[in-house]
């Protein structure tokens, strides 16, 4: 039985990949895998625990549920191509570094990636909705608390470099 | 490179330093097990059995073997016979030998049955699907507390009745007590099994060099020094030939602290195939065949004056041990524990208890964050509160009534804990007043008028936290000496690098620990590094990381080595600086006469003095300037007191949880950022146990609750911000008067939510028995409906 392979090419951090890969195999295990950007993380691969989460077209998905062979043509962005590459943090990472939004870490990048997507959408967004948007993502460390206060924080930080 | 020199000074303890560890793991760039990878590196999975309790009659893996990319299938009659070997002793625990694989037989459903190695773990789970295993289905015992099935197979021949561990202890004169009071109130509580459910599920990779006979593993663990040790006596390895690394953690709450079936499993896989063997656990197999916590039921009677004085307590336990009573003491963390801390923060000393252990075709038990004391914290608080409904008594006055007083500590419970210093009352209060008690219950009047249910719960807790040697013997475990070290280490530039055996999985540790030495050294924060699980390098921490022990233990270790290196420096730059050693301190990395600061040379111009400059040997013979130190204080335990309000909807049994309260006591805080991280995070689970999470399993044994979307975890739309304030009653027997506090919101939090709800409900005459308080519990608890 030779296995279904599928060519695909993809942006991925803004840096054109093309590979020959299994048809089954899923975009984490593409990610992680084959291109070694190993900060996607893996905590349910069924879709609910929001580790996994990446950006397609902008837009956040979980990449445990999709296939690499699907992504023809995508603009993937992970964790890694939201860092700063000089070690220095954006302003979510900053945000939930000083609130201590992280503990383990484990789940933290899928937290990035979805706030990155929501303040995208809404910049100044209230606690309410932070919660909402934050509701696919699970973090058994940290009660939330501290991931809700640095999105607040930078939603305040953006709305005032928005009036002044 | 930034000079940060001056940005943090001594005095770290006590500042909300931001963590260490934070920037890496914000970027990706951390690195969990899942994240490494080895050259010529194969993947294992496992063959896991569908039934709970059936005889295994042939595994026949020969289409599997097939498989172009298949490496081997390990089943049990190709391990030595060895069982997942034991360290400390219970007096009276039966310990059932779990098997690393199952052999003739399996106990509970996705037990492992072998061990499949593949190229990659694609191919290992197509292979799984060619393995046939031919069962014949045995009668399964699901529950601890009903007949047993028909035919009934003990699960272990030895132990017809399945019970492994019973005991019975009388404090005092509770007899006379019950005799004597005025009434008795009875309840029933059921603690459902909860799971911790780490977002990083297990895993390991083992790689065995077998020229030179040797096995380096790399573990999500909390205990790495327990592993090797365990891994040693399984694989008949000498322990030196045994390395144990630990990546980063993504988090692990107890159920990481046993030596899993899995880890021994692909030890022996690397072995047999001399190739290195990666095991990543799936969320399906975390959730059935990790294990599990917190099951068992407590029956309690509590004996009062008519003036609400609580005269006796007597508790029978019976805890759902799973099918093994596992590779540590792990059958007895839950009633056993629940059992010790059943008197709480009260004056009962008239106690008595009756607990079992019992085998059942379910995943075995391992601690999870607030052990048994969840349960027994649970039970308690709910029956005060129905005292206090059935005496009229106000439930905050019942309990300040019946609370040890601080002035009255150190004292000794009835079960023999020794409750150093605290602030039951204080906190309870502060807790109150920070709920607004009194508006409240005028709010609640309101509200019920109009049809809308609030209720509010408090629940004041004692955490006995440290653990060292004293602490184990007062709870009964005598086999399990502290033995947690530290090595603090200067290097020739004024550098410190912390050796510290007590592991991080999240908590901050690298931050903990050098706010430690920092503080204890008189260097800045900045100048030190920490040096987790390497076991080829780290001091001994047996027991690892688990019973908010580490700041304790291992932080008080860090503290004693840091100081005992300070007298080293100072020794030296006496002879440097020809002054009396004793009239130097260090402060901002600076060593400096008293008084005199004129006189002074940089911690930098020490350091290389004492490696490069022969003639400081005279003060210190030994250029290294290397500390190593034990710190195995007397029992301790923080305390504090979590109040919750909750609206409940009586139409559709929704429970709201509006506000949390934790006010805590943990001595001497190192970091209260992280303190206060702590106890939301607990109170976050504690909130999923009390309202959302319950691993379910049918009448076959078959587990029910197999994703995430069945076993349900808080999100940020159910849990609330966390009101927090601290008092502090540093311990008198550890260093600086530190006391552990990590469990606090999972042993307080869900009987404060229970009882919030209770409160709420009390219109309907509802009684809670159970949690979680899902809706659909809720409608059942409050028909029929008031007129």
């Amino acid at each position: 039985m030779s296995e279904p392979q599928v060519t695909v090419r993809m942006s991925v951090n803004g840096r054109a990949v093309t590979r020959t890969v299994p048809a089954r195999l899923t975009l984490a295990d593409f990610i992680r895998e084959e291109l070694e950007l190993t900060g996607t993380h893996l905590g349910c691969e069924h879709g609910v625990c929001g580790a996994c989460t990446v950006l397609v077209d902008g837009r956040s998905m979980r990449s445990c549920i999709l296939y690499a062979g699907q992504m023809e043509g995508a603009e993937i962005t992970t964790i890694e191509g939201l860092s700063p590459s000089d070690g220095s943090l954006s302003p979510i990472q900053q945000a939930l570094h000083e609130l201590h939004g992280l503990q383990c870490g484990f789940c933290t990048p899928g937290f990035v990636v979805t706030v990155h997507e929501l303040l995208g959408d809404s910049p100044n967004p209230t606690e309410a909705e932070v919660r909402e948007a934050l509701s696919g993502n699970i973090c058994r460390c940290t009660g939330y608390q501290g991931i809700v206060a640095a999105v607040l924080k930078v939603g305040r930080g953006a709305c005032q470099a928005t009036e002044s | 490179m930034r000079d940060t020199h001056e940005r943090v000074s001594e005095g770290a303890i006590g500042k909300p330093l931001l963590r260490s560890e934070d920037a890496r793991l914000l970027t990706g760039r951390g690195c969990f097990i899942a994240d490494l990878r080895l050259p010529r590196m194969a993947h294992a999975v496992f063959v896991r059995s569908p039934h709970a309790h059936a005889r295994v009659r042939s595994i026949d893996a020969a289409r599997a073997a097939v498989l172009p990319g298949v490496l081997a299938v390990i089943t049990a009659a190709d391990l030595p016979e060895v069982g997942l070997a034991h360290i400390n002793e219970v007096p009276g625990l039966v310990k059932t030998p779990q098997p690393v694989l199952a052999g003739d037989r399996v106990r509970y459903a996705g037990q492992a049955v072998a061990i499949l190695v593949a190229e990659d773990r694609y191919i290992g789970e197509d292979a799984l699907e060619l393995i046939d295993v031919d069962y014949e289905e045995l009668p399964v015992v699901v529950s601890v507390d009903a007949a047993k099935p028909e035919g009934h197979v003990p699960l272990l021949p030895e132990v017809p009745d399945d019970v492994v561990y019973r005991d019975h202890r009388v404090f005092g004169d509770p007899a006379g007590a019950f005799e004597s009071a005025a009434r008795v109130f009875t309840s029933t509580y059921r603690a459902s099994r909860f799971v911790a459910a780490p977002l990083e599920n297990r895993g390991c990779i083992a790689s065995f060099e077998p020229a030179s006979r040797t096995l380096s593993f790399w573990s999500s663990t909390q205990a790495p020094h327990l592993l090797r040790r365990r891994l040693a006596l399984c694989t008949g390895l000498p322990e030196h030939h045994v390395r144990v690394m630990m990546p980063d953690v993504g988090g692990g709450f107890g159920q990481k602290i046993p030596v899993s079936p899995e880890e021994v499993a692909v030890a022996f896989a690397s072995a047999h195939l001399g190739l290195p063997v990666k095991w990543i656990e799936d969320r399906r197999e975390n959730l059935m065949a990790a294990p599990h916590a917190k099951e068992q039921i407590i029956h309690l009677e509590l004996a009062v004056d008519d003036d609400g004085t609580f005269r006796g307590l007597r508790a029978r336990i019976l805890g759902d041990t799973g099918a093994y009573s596992y590779n540590s003491a792990s059958a007895l963390i839950e009633p056993f524990m629940a059992a010790k801390l059943l008197p709480g923060v009260y004056r009962l000393d008239d106690y008595e208890y009756e607990v079992q252990a019992v085998l059942s075709n379910k995943s075995p038990t391992a601690p999870y964050r607030g052990v048994g004391w969840t349960a027994a914290q649970v039970a308690r608080e709910l029956l005060i509160d129905e005292v206090a409904r059935g005496l009229g008594a106000d439930a905050v006055e019942l309990r300040l009534q019946n609370m040890i007083r601080s002035e009255e500590l150190p004292r000794t419970s009835a079960p023999g804990l020794l409750y150093d210093s605290g602030s039951y009352q204080e906190s309870l209060r502060l807790a109150a007043q920070m709920a607004g008690y009194e508006e409240f219950r005028a709010e609640q009047e309101r509200a019920r008028a109009e049809g809308r249910y609030l209720g509010i719960g408090f629940s004041p807790y004692v955490e006995p936290a440290g653990w060292g040697t004293q602490g184990m013997n007062q709870i009964g475990l005598h086999s399990f000496p502290s033995n947690d070290s530290a090595r603090v280490s200067m290097d020739a530039s004024g550098k410190v690098t912390v050796f510290v055996g007590t592991v991080a999985l999240g908590q901050g540790h690298d931050t903990v620990m050098a706010q430690i030495a920092a503080d204890a050294l008189g260097v800045p924060f900045e100048d030190v590094t920490v040096v987790f699980a390497d076991t080829s390098s780290v001091p001994i921490s047996l027991a690892g990381t688990r019973a908010s022990r580490s700041t304790v233990v291992g932080g008080g270790a860090v503290g004693l080595a840091a100081e005992d290196l300070r007298g080293k420096l100072l020794r030296i730059a006496g002879l440097m600086l020809e002054v009396d050693h004793q009239g130097l301190e260090i402060a901002g990395g600076r060593v400096r006469a008293r008084g005199a600061v004129s006189i002074s040379l940089s911690v930098r111009e020490v350091a290389e003095a004492a490696f490069f400059n022969t003639s400081t040997r005279e003060a210190e013979p030994e250029p290294n300037l290397t500390c190593t130190r034990l710190h195995d204080p007397d029992a301790t335990c923080s305390n504090g007191c979590i109040a919750a309000i909750v609206e409940v909807d009586a139409e559709t049994g929704a429970v709201k949880v509006r506000r949390l309260i934790g006010v805590e006591d943990c001595g001497t805080i190192i970091n209260p950022m992280l303190v206060e991280g702590q106890l939301i995070g607990g109170l976050a689970q504690g909130l999923g146990g009390a309202l959302l999470e319950r691993v379910a399993y049918d009448e076959h044994g078959q587990i029910m609750t197999t994703t995430l979307m069945e076993y349900l975890l808080p999100t940020a739309t159910e849990m609330p911000n966390v009101e927090i304030q601290h008092l502090s009653s540093p311990s008198p027997n550890t260093w600086r008067g530190i006391k552990g506090m990590a469990e606090s919101g999972m042993v307080g939090g869900p009987a404060a939510i229970a009882s919030a709800v209770a409160d709420a409900l009390a219109p309907f005459g509802a009684r809670v028995g159970s949690l979680p308080l899902s809706a659909e519990a809720v409608v059942h608890m409050i028909a029929p409906r008031p007129s």
